[in-house]
């Protein structure tokens, strides 16, 4: 940068300043999350708390696990997920293709419309008729409620995402593959998706962290423990151990785990993703 | 040929019949109890144990606290997947009642040998018209439970015997010990449950039954009656005032009330026989725990809670879902884990936990029978008004008459008069 | 037989594009209409029996329920409040991480982190640590002489809606911070260099230079946020369920109680029909600031 080397290093120091900071900020509510989740409770309830351990425990981890149906509520969280992003993907390929290649054709440019629209409603508003939806389809309480509804919300990013990961595809690859006498499906599946694999893996991460992450929707479609999800399943916990922080917190923990697990390996995408404007349109 | 074509369609039958007599039946059952608690431990065995005794039954138990409870009950029954049976507060009676929601079990206790063995105004409570609705669970009256200990530390001989007497010892504890001498809960399911008796030892009435049948609250014709009222709300202010309760009280639900009693943290509380659970869990700190009518204003009165099993009209198992209700209520299943509340006869309970919990029977006031809808969450907030907002005794008083009757009206349930 | 190429493509861009529209139709669509139909008609979730032309009787009980007015000045104010803080923080951050230091992309790793967690476990979290009794903020605000005894942050009519508001710049302000990031990636060095040559100190580069180069990524990021935040519904029904004493009640909350504990769909339905006049409101003042639709950052 254009600066003298002095006040280089002052803003060096000072830059380094911010980001610890906000790196703590960002990081010591996680930090003592797991703390209190390994804490014996005597230790929970002390005028003094402290990150030091004496005694640490798993017992909140077994309360959680074993006494609870939390592995139902997180088998749940993982088949809503798993099968929406599934569906979600399918769908907005193809649309995302449509739009990228065909994009002045009328039906394409409507539902590119509806899409950017459909972004901008709030879940909320679609709360009560999409309860009553599902009540009159006999829906509530399964899976494939929080299926259909969650590619619905998920749908218009992926499909933007994908579609400017699509626009860099240059289309004189199709063109030879047409010419070759590859068909429509030929060419999206063996020219455009392979060369688009990291556009695919981060729409594909954001579409399972936004549905695993989705509470008020599996919270009101989703009334028995057998289907419910994760995240109501939390807010569950919250009301039945009300003081017994210690188990809340590991609930809390095991929760987080899968999406954390998830970040450290697909970070790179995540971030291209948020940054490709993902949400601009 | 036609002997071998008898033969297999002969076995077909037979394992076809044994396939549908095996098959099993899954009760689901909603439940409230607290997690990791001995009663979770007991009844979660004794369940297993019905199923292990009935191979043809499967109970499915969910948990879910009373507050979520309530709105997960009414919408599931609307979905139309409601439980075959669950737990419930007496609060959801009329409105469950009103929903048509609940199985009539008239036809299903009139060949029940345990019906006799129940005490007969428990059962009269849950039965409208002849039609009996509910089985009680369990009885929940509330008396005055106190750290002797610390009583004695601060020089208070007895436990206090009205609300005067209460906020002076309370001061005296928190003199000596340190620690506020006694709790209320200005949040969640108990709030109504202890505004209900608070208003009640001072002779008040939340809605009165008028001659026409219907109800109505009489606060703003009866101006003696918003005086005493306002004097509740006054009390609620003062205890808050002059630190006889915690200050973060005003935002305590049940559980916060009792798991900070049974650590010692105060020395008072206005609770039920469960806390012999935690007494279980806390040996040492509730050693000293004993059990002394609550005090009062111009009458004595307490909460008489008979917390009901509701069993729902669109259960599809209308049979086995009685039979293990029938279970929940018989003497083993009473004796080993509600030894201290049980609406059986039968079943008495130790000195301190049982008896000094059942003699306050006769000052026992529920509930007015209509179906409540908000008048709870309105009572609760009145609470908070007074407590958090600060607002006029008098006023609140007044608010909450006017909301009581607007949602008797909006229910269909106001009196004309 | 192989239909000319313009109408294969026609038939084939219906075909890819039809089941994502179809399922915008019948599950925004549809249902966004019914909400506007409801609006006008008495709809009570638990008895189907109560039905009917309302007419404009919805939109009065909502207009006179005491709690309407305060839902919309709450919602006004946290959205507000929470926009602010988050853009603040994301510029300070971004501004941080656009630096050429070592250990950057670790850095802007960490950074990301509260925006990947569920709202609710953020939020029982934080809650955790505001509570009074042995909550961590409460004990780090005594020791260190900032405050004399507890505080009950979610408990207290004053502070609850200001505590949930922290909790979501904290966990939101990440989104700005790699938007902003990416659009001061996109600011040509030679611009940085002429400026300095001219003689503009640091604070001058920023001003002239730097802002206004993020205006439109600002205005996208901060109106979009807008919508997200006032309709959100997570946050605070995890961390207080519009409470104590509905100090904390916004509209998506006014909502959720109208239909699923009041089962009063149509006053629930008039507030879902306030707010989409909201937030057309708020898109066609975006679009009217110039900013086109669909723009590279």
């Amino acid at each position: 940068m254009v600066e003298r080397p002095s006040s280089r290093r002052l803003t060096a120091v000072l830059t380094y300043a911010v980001l610890l900071g906000f790196a703590a900020y960002c990081l010591v509510p996680f930090l003592w999350m797991v703390d209190t989740a390994i804490k014996p409770t005597p230790e929970i309830r002390s005028t003094h708390p402290t990150f030091l351990i004496e005694h640490p425990t798993l017992a909140h981890f077994a309360r959680v696990i074993f006494d609870t149906s939390f592995l139902v509520f997180f088998r749940n969280s993982l088949i809503v997920a798993l099968g929406s992003t599934v569906a979600t993907m399918i769908l907005a390929v193809f649309a995302a293709y449509a739009m990228s290649r065909w994009g002045r054709y009328p039906a394409v440019r409507a539902v590119g419309g509806a899409l950017l629209i459909s972004q901008m409603i709030p879940g909320v508003l679609l709360l009560v008729p999409l309860y009553m939806l599902m009540l009159d389809l006999g829906l509530l309480s399964s899976y494939a409620a929080l299926i259909i509804t969650y590619t619905t919300f998920m749908l218009p990013i992926c499909v933007f995402l994908l579609k400017s990961f699509f626009d860099t595809i240059p289309l004189e690859l199709e063109d030879a593959a047409e010419i070759d006498g590859c068909s429509r499906l030929g060419i999206i599946f063996r020219v455009v998706l392979p060369l688009s694999l990291p556009g695919l893996v981060t729409t594909w991460t954001f579409a399972f962290i936004g549905a695993w992450n989705e509470f008020m929707f599996g919270y009101v479609l989703v009334n028995t423990d057998a289907r419910r999800t994760l995240t109501p399943g939390i807010l569950l916990f919250k009301g039945l151990y009300a003081t017994d922080w210690g188990s809340l917190m590991a609930a809390a923990v095991l929760a987080v785990l899968p999406v954390a697990v998830l970040f450290l390996y697909l970070q790179r995408f995540l971030i291209k993703g948020l940054a490709s404007g993902a949400v601009k349109g | 040929m036609k002997t071998l074509r008898f033969t297999a369609a002969a076995l077909a039958l037979l394992v076809g019949g044994a396939a549908l007599a095996a098959e099993p039946v899954t009760i689901h059952f909603w439940a409230a109890w607290s997690p990791g608690t001995p009663e979770e431990t007991r009844s979660r065995a004794r369940i297993r144990a019905y199923e292990q005794a009935h191979p043809d039954v499967k109970i499915d138990v969910q948990v879910i606290t009373y507050q979520m409870l309530h709105d997960k009950l009414l919408t599931a029954i609307r979905g139309g997947d409601a439980p075959d049976l669950s737990w419930g507060l007496s609060e959801w009676f009329g409105e469950l009642r009103q929903m048509d929601a609940l199985l009539d079990l008239t036809p299903l206790a009139a060949r029940w040998p345990d019906r006799d063995s129940i005490r007969p105004n428990v059962i009269q409570a849950l039965t409208v018209k002849g039609k009996l609705l509910a089985l009680p669970q369990y009885l929940g009256i509330r008396a005055l439970v106190y750290h002797e200990n610390q009583l004695k530390q601060a020089g208070v001989a007895a436990p206090p015997v009205t609300w005067d007497e209460l906020v002076a010892d309370a001061r005296k504890v928190k003199a000596a010990t340190g620690k506020p001498g006694f709790a209320i809960a200005g949040a969640g399911v108990r709030a109504p449950q202890e505004l209900v008796a608070y208003l009640a030892q001072n002779d008040v009435l939340i809605a009165r039954e008028m001659p026409d049948g219907k109800f109505k609250n009489t606060w703003a014709t009866d101006k003696a009656e918003l005086a005493r009222a306002a004097e509740v709300y006054a009390f609620y202010r003062s205890v808050l005032d002059k630190g006889v309760i915690p200050a973060e009280a005003a935002g305590w639900g049940w559980q916060e009330e009792d798991t900070n009693f049974a650590l010692g943290q105060y020395a008072m509380v206005i609770d039920g026989p469960w806390m012999e659970n935690l007494a279980e869990q806390n040996p040492a700190p509730m050693a000293d725990a004993r059990v002394a009518p609550p005090p009062y204003k111009k009458r004595p009165a307490t909460f008489f809670e008979i917390s009901p099993l509701y069993l729902y009209k669109a259960t599809k198992h209308a049979k086995e879902t009685w039979e293990f209700a029938a279970y929940i209520l018989s003497k083993e299943w009473q004796t080993e884990i509600r030894p201290n509340n049980s609406p059986r006869a039968d079943v008495m309970g130790s000195p301190i936990w049982g008896k000094g919990f059942t003699d306050l029977a006769p000052t026992g006031v529920v509930f007015p029978p209509v179906a409540l809808g908000q008048i709870t969450k309105s009572m609760e907030d009145s609470i908070g008004r007074a407590l958090l907002k600060n607002e006029d005794p008098a006023k609140v008083a007044a608010w909450l008459g006017d909301a009581i009757n607007r949602e008797l009206r909006r229910s269909g349930q106001l009196s004309a008069r | 037989m192989r239909l000319e190429r313009p109408a294969r493509i026609r038939r084939n861009s219906l075909l890819f594009v039809a089941p994502a529209g179809a399922l915008v139709l019948l599950l925004v669509a549809l249902p966004l209409l019914r909400v506007i139909w409801d609006s006008f008609h008495f709809v009570n979730l638990v008895n189907p029996e109560q039905a009917g032309w309302a007419g404009l009787e919805n939109y009065r009980t909502v207009l006179d329920d005491e709690e309407f007015a305060p839902a919309v000045v709450r919602t006004v104010w946290w959205t507000a409040l929470s926009v602010v803080g988050e853009y603040l923080l994301g510029l300070v951050s971004a501004l941080a991480l656009a630096r050429k230091v070592r250990g950057r992309a670790v850095f802007r790793a960490i950074l990301t982190v509260p925006w990947i967690v569920p709202i609710v476990v953020a939020g029982l979290t934080w809650t955790w640590m505001l509570t009074p009794d042995y909550g961590v903020v409460n004990a780090w605000l005594q020791a260190s002489g900032i405050a004399r005894h507890p505080h009950h942050w979610l408990g207290q009519t004053e502070t609850a809606l200001l505590a949930v508001t922290f909790v979501n710049v904290w966990r939101s302000f990440p989104f700005y911070t790699i938007s902003l990031l990416a659009g001061l990636q996109t600011v040509p060095r030679e611009l940085y260099e002429a400026a300095a040559i001219d003689g503009a100190g640091a604070l001058g580069r920023f001003w002239h230079i730097t802002l206004p180069h993020l205006r439109g990524i600002s205005l996208t990021l901060v109106v979009m946020h807008c919508i997200w935040t006032a309709i959100n519904f997570d946050f605070i029904w995890v961390m207080t369920e519009g409470g104590p004493l509905n100090a904390s009640q916004t509209l998506p909350v006014l909502v959720y109680r109208y239909a699923l504990q009041q089962f009063d769909v149509g006053a629930a339905s008039v507030v879902a029909v306030f707010m989409m006049l909201f937030m057309a409101g708020l898109v066609a003042l975006r679009l009217a600031l110039g900013r086109p639709a669909r723009a590279e950052a």
